[in-house]
C-alpha cells in the first residue's frame, strides 16, 4: 500500500500487483541549474514488461531525467517513482530493483573486469554467479584484464553485465550500445527483449533510433529538456511517409493525383509521376487506373530516422 | 621550437595553483615578521656564531627581518614551492598520458620535445612568477612593518628558492617523461627533496657535512643566501642539476611508446597471475580487496602510505641515535635559547632528547606526513569517486549516501592507526638504539597516539569539503591552507602577547602543546582532536546528502 510519503511497503511482488505494472513515473519532474533549463516538467509512464526508448538529440536533458529518477542528482520540482518507490524518500531501496549503466561509463582502472563484478555483487548481494558467467559468454566479455586497459567496447560489455546480473525489475541504461561491435549489439538487444519478455522494464535512453527501433515498444521524444512525444514504434512506422512512384503506357497530368487526400509534392515527367503519400493505397490506385494504364509501381518507406530528424529540428507542430 | 598554445595552455592550467602557493608563502612571512617585529631580538648578539650561523641568522644583527625569512623562506616556503613545481612537473607529461590526452595533443603536427620544451618553459615562467611574488612579500612585508632589511639579501634568497623549486619541478617532467607514470615522478621527487632537507639541516649537526653534500637541497640552504647573499658555486650546481634533469627528459620522452591511460602492472598483479601464487594473492589481492567498500578503499592507499609510512619510519630510527653525535657544546647553548628563538626551531628545547626528537621527528616531518596521507584519503573519499565519474555507477547499489562515507572513514581511519602503529614502533626501535633512556615508553605512545588522532582531523576537514563541494582541488587545498595556517599560529602566536590566546585553538596546540613526548598523555588533546574528527565527519553527511552529485571535474 501506498504511504503517505509515496513510499510503499511489502515484497515488490506485492506492490507490482498494486502498481499495475508500472516501472516508471514521473509527474512534472523539472530540473533547473540556475538559468539552464535542463529538464521540464516531464511526465512519463513506463511499464514493467516493456522496452522504452528514451530519445533525444545530446544535451536534450535524457541524463539529466535519468539521474534524477536515481537520486543522483534532484528534482527542482515535480517527482518520479521507480518500481513504485519514491525516487528519494526510497533511493535504496530502488537500487535493490535496479540495474544502471551510466553513460560514459567509468570504472575503477586498476581493478580486472572480474574484480569490478565481484565487487558490485558484494555490494548487492544476491548475485547469481552462474547467471554472471552466461552474461559474458553471451557477450564475449573477457573479464581478467584491468579495466584500465580495455577498449571502449570491451569495458562497455563490464558495464552491461554489471547491469543485467542481479536480474533487475527495472534496468536504466544511459546510450548503451556506444562501442560495441554489431554481433555483440544484436546479443544485448536479445537480452533486452529476454527481460522484457520477462515481465521486467528496460528503459534505455539514445541520441539515433536505429539503436532503439528493433526492441523499443515504445519510444519517447525528448528535445530542449521537453517531452515532445510518446509513441508505439509501430505506430511510427504506419505513420510514415511514403514515397511512391508510378510508371504508365502514356503522358499523365499531376492534376489526377493532387485530388486523392494523402498525396503532396507530385512531379510528373510524361508517363512517370513521382509523389509523398500517407493516405489509402486504394483511393490512389484507383484515380491512377481510372484514366490510365499503371504499367510499374514502387513504393517505398520513407526512413523513420527522416521522423526523428523532423522531431529533432522542431516542436511537436512542425513534424510530419 | 616553442608551441604557443600548448605554453599559454599550461600557464592557465597552473597559475592558479601558483599564485595560491605564493600568496600563502607570503602572508606567512607577513604574519611572522609582524610577530618577530614585537619580541625583543636583543638576545641574538650574545649567542656565538657557530650557533647563529647553524639555525640560519646573520651575526651582523639581521633582527625581526632575517629570522622571520629563516624560519618561512628557508623551510616550509622551499618546501611549498618545491611540492608545486613537482605537481607541475609531474603533470607535464606523465599526466598529460595517464589523462589520456597526450596521444590527442600529439595527433597534432607537433613533435614530442616541442610539447616538452613549451611544458618546462611554461612551468619554469610560474615558477618565475611564484618567487617573484615572494620577493615582492618580503619587500614588501619589511616597509610595512618597518622592519630594517640592511644586511639581508632578498634577492638573492628569491634567486636561490626558484633555482630550488626548478630543480625539483624539472626533476619530475624527467621521471614523468622516461616513466610516463605521474606518482612515480612526484613520489621519487618529493621523497629526495624531504630527505634532502633533512639531510642538508641534520648530518652537519653531527659533523657529517660532507655527506649532505650528495643532496641537492644541501646547494640551497647552507650558504644561507638570506644573509650571505650568492655563493655562485653553489648556484652553479643548481643550475647545472637543473639542466642535466631537463636533458633527461629530452632524451627519454623521445625513447619510449607513450601510454595511453593504461594501468601500470603492479607486483600483486603479477603475483595474481603466476599459477603458483594465484591462490594466495587472490585471497590477498583479489576478490577481498572489493569484499566492500571500506576495505576497497584501503586498498588504494597501500602505495602512498608505503611512502609516507617509510619517511617516518626512517626518521623514527635514525634520529633518536643522531641526539648522541651532537656536540655537547650545542646541548649547553640550545639548553638556554630564549623562547623566541625556540619557536623557530619547532618550540622545543633541542638540549634534552625530547625536545630533540619532538623537534626533529613530530613537529615537522610527522605532521607532513599524516596530513598528506589523511588528506589524500578524505579529498578524494567522495570528491575522488565524482571526479573519476564512478560515483553514479557506485550509487546504483542498494547502499545510502551516509553509509558509504562511513566507508570511506573506515578506511581513513584504519590507515592513520597503522600510521601511528609505524610511528610508534620505529621511534622505539630508534630510542633503543640510541640508548636514549629519558624517552619513556609511555611518552612514544602518547605522542603517536596524539598523531594519529591529529592527522584525522585534516582527513576530516578534507572530507568535509569534498562532500560539501565534490571538488578534490578545493579539499586538498583547503585542507593544505587550514595546515599551514594551524602551524602558524601554534608556532608563532605564542610569541606575540596580542596572539599567544588564539594558538590554543590550533590542533597543532592540542598535539603538541602539552610536550606528551615528556610529560604522557595530554587526555584533553586528545579529546578535542577525536572530537573535531568525529564532528567534521558528521556535519559531512548532510553537507553530501542534500547535494547533486557531479560527473568528472568542470
Amino acid at each position: 500500500m501506498g504511504g503517505s510519503d509515496g513510499t510503499f511497503v511489502g515484497t515488490f511482488e506485492e506492490r507490482r500487483d498494486e502498481l499495475s505494472d508500472l516501472a516508471i513515473k514521473t509527474e512534472g519532474l523539472t530540473k533547473h541549474y540556475g538559468e539552464v533549463e535542463a529538464l521540464t516538467d516531464l511526465n512519463l509512464e513506463v511499464k514493467m514488461g516493456e522496452v522504452f526508448g528514451f530519445l533525444g538529440p545530446n544535451g536534450a536533458g535524457k541524463t539529466t531525467a535519468i539521474r534524477t529518477m536515481l537520486d543522483l542528482i534532484r528534482p527542482t520540482s515535480g517527482r518520479a517513482t521507480v518500481a513504485g518507490l519514491d525516487s528519494h524518500a526510497a533511493a535504496v531501496e530502488i537500487r535493490n530493483h535496479i540495474g544502471y549503466l551510466p553513460s560514459d561509463l567509468s570504472m575503477y582502472n586498476n581493478l580486472t573486469g572480474q574484480d569490478m563484478i565481484t565487487y558490485f555483487s558484494n555490494l548487492r548481494g544476491g548475485v547469481d554467479k552462474g547467471f554472471v558467467d552466461a552474461l559474458s559468454q553471451r557477450l564475449q566479455a573477457d573479464l581478467s584484464k584491468k579495466i584500465g586497459d580495455y577498449s571502449s567496447g570491451n569495458k562497455q560489455k563490464v558495464g552491461l553485465i554489471l547491469a543485467f546480473m542481479s536480474k533487475p525489475e527495472v534496468i536504466i541504461m544511459d546510450e548503451p550500445s556506444s562501442g560495441l561491435d554489431p554481433l555483440v549489439q544484436r546479443e544485448f538487444q536479445a537480452m533486452m527483449r529476454e527481460a522484457a519478455a520477462d515481465g521486467r522494464c528496460v528503459f534505455l535512453s539514445s541520441h539515433t533510433l536505429s539503436e532503439v527501433q528493433r526492441v523499443a515498444d515504445r519510444v519517447g521524444i525528448i528535445r530542449n529538456g521537453h517531452l515532445v512525444d510518446v509513441e508505439f514504434v509501430d505506430d511510427l512506422r504506419s505513420k510514415a511517409v511514403r514515397r511512391v512512384e508510378l510508371q504508365f503506357t502514356g503522358p499523365v497530368e499531376a492534376a489526377t493525383f493532387e485530388a486523392v487526400p494523402g498525396v503532396r509534392e507530385v512531379e510528373v515527367a510524361s508517363h512517370h509521376a513521382v509523389m509523398s503519400f500517407d493516405g489509402s493505397m486504394d483511393a490512389l490506385l484507383g484515380a491512377a487506373t481510372d484514366r490510365y494504364t499503371l504499367v510499374d509501381i514502387t513504393t517505398q518507406e520513407s526512413d523513420l530516422e527522416e521522423i526523428f530528424l523532423q522531431y529533432y529540428r522542431a516542436d511537436k507542430e512542425s513534424p510530419v | 621550437m616553442m608551441l604557443a598554445n600548448v605554453f599559454t595552455k599550461n600557464i592557465r592550467d597552473r597559475i592558479p595553483a601558483g599564485l595560491l602557493g605564493a600568496v600563502t608563502v607570503g602572508a606567512l612571512l607577513f604574519f611572522s615578521m609582524w610577530v618577530y617585529a614585537g619580541v625583543d631580538t636583543s638576545f641574538y648578539y650574545e649567542l656565538p656564531a657557530a650557533v647563529l650561523e647553524l639555525v640560519g641568522i646573520n651575526p651582523e644583527g639581521s633582527g625581526a627581518g632575517g629570522i622571520a625569512f629563516g624560519a618561512i623562506y628557508n623551510l616550509m616556503g622551499a618546501l611549498v614551492l618545491g611540492g608545486l613545481a613537482i605537481s607541475f612537473g609531474a603533470s607535464a607529461i606523465a599526466g598529460e598520458e595517464q589523462e589520456g590526452t597526450f596521444g590527442f595533443l600529439l595527433g597534432n603536427p607537433i613533435s614530442r620535445r616541442q610539447v616538452l620544451i613549451s611544458k618546462a618553459s611554461s612551468m619554469s615562467l610560474v615558477i618565475g612568477v611564484m618567487t617573484l611574488l615572494l620577493w615582492g612579500a618580503g619587500v614588501g612585508s619589511a616597509a610595512v612593518l618597518d622592519v630594517p632589511t640592511d644586511g639581508l639579501f632578498i634577492g638573492s634568497i628569491t634567486l636561490a628558492l626558484f633555482l630550488n623549486s626548478l630543480f625539483y619541478g624539472l626533476l619530475a617532467l624527467a621521471i614523468g617523461s622516461w616513466s610516463g607514470n605521474r606518482g612515480a615522478a612526484s613520489g621519487a621527487s618529493a621523497g629526495l627533496m624531504i630527505v634532502g632537507y633533512l639531510a642538508a639541516t641534520l648530518l652537519p649537526l653531527a659533523d657529517l657535512e660532507w655527506l649532505a653534500r650528495i643532496f641537492p637541497w644541501y646547494y640551497y640552504s647552507s650558504s644561507s643566501p638570506i644573509n650571505n647573499g650568492l655563493d655562485w658555486s653553489d648556484i652553479a650546481v643548481l643550475a647545472g642539476l637543473s639542466i642535466v634533469a631537463f636533458g633527461f627528459a629530452y632524451v627519454g620522452i623521445a625513447r619510449r611508446d607513450l601510454k595511453d591511460k593504461g594501468t601500470n602492472v603492479t607486483l600483486l598483479d603479477r603475483l595474481r597471475a603466476n599459477p603458483m601464487t594465484s591462490k594466495v594473492m587472490e585471497r590477498i589481492a583479489g576478490s577481498t580487496r572489493v569484499s566492500q567498500i571500506s576495505v576497497k578503499t584501503f586498498s588504494e592507499y597501500q602505495g602512498l602510505f608505503t611512502i609516507t609510512a617509510a619517511i617516518m619510519f626512517y626518521m623514527g630510527v635514525l634520529i633518536p641515535p643522531l641526539y648522541n653525535f651532537i656536540p655537547e657544546d650545542f646541548i649547553n647553548i640550545f639548553a638556554s635559547f630564549p623562547d623566541a628563538l625556540v619557536a623557530m626551531i619547532g618550540g622545543v628545547d633541542m638540549g634534552t632528547p625530547t625536545g630533540f626528537l619532538t623537534g626533529e621527528v613530530f613537529s615537522l616531518v610527522g605532521p607532513i606526513a599524516i596530513i598528506v596521507l589523511a588528506t589524500t584519503i578524505g579529498s578524494r573519499a567522495l570528491a575522488g569517486e565524482e571526479e573519476n565519474h564512478t560515483m553514479d555507477l557506485l550509487m546504483s547499489n542498494p547502499i545510502s549516501r551516509s553509509s558509504l562515507i562511513l566507508e570511506k572513514v573506515q578506511a581513513m581511519v584504519a590507515w592513520a592507526v597503522l600510521f601511528g602503529v609505524v610511528t610508534f614502533s620505529a621511534t622505539w626501535i630508534g630510542v633503543r638504539i640510541g640508548g636514549l633512556d629519558e624517552v619513556g615508553v609511555e611518552g612514544i605512545a602518547s605522542i603517536s597516539l596524539l598523531l594519529t588522532l591529529f592527522g584525522l582531523v585534516y582527513g576530516g576537514i578534507a572530507l568535509l569539503f569534498g562532500a560539501a563541494t565534490g571538488k578534490r582541488g578545493v579539499a586538498t587545498m583547503v585542507t593544505t591552507g587550514i595546515a599551514l595556517v594551524t602551524w602558524f599560529m601554534f608556532s608563532f602566536f605564542p610569541l606575540s602577547e596580542t596572539f599567544e590566546p588564539i594558538a590554543s585553538l590550533s590542533p597543532f596546540h592540542w598535539y603538541l602543546g602539552s610536550d606528551p613526548l615528556l610529560n604522557g598523555m595530554d587526555w584533553t588533546g586528545a579529546a578535542l582532536l577525536a572530537g573535531s574528527f568525529v564532528i567534521l565527519v558528521i556535519a559531512s553527511i548532510p553537507l553530501f546528502q542534500k547535494r547533486d552529485l557531479r560527473v568528472g571535474k568542470s
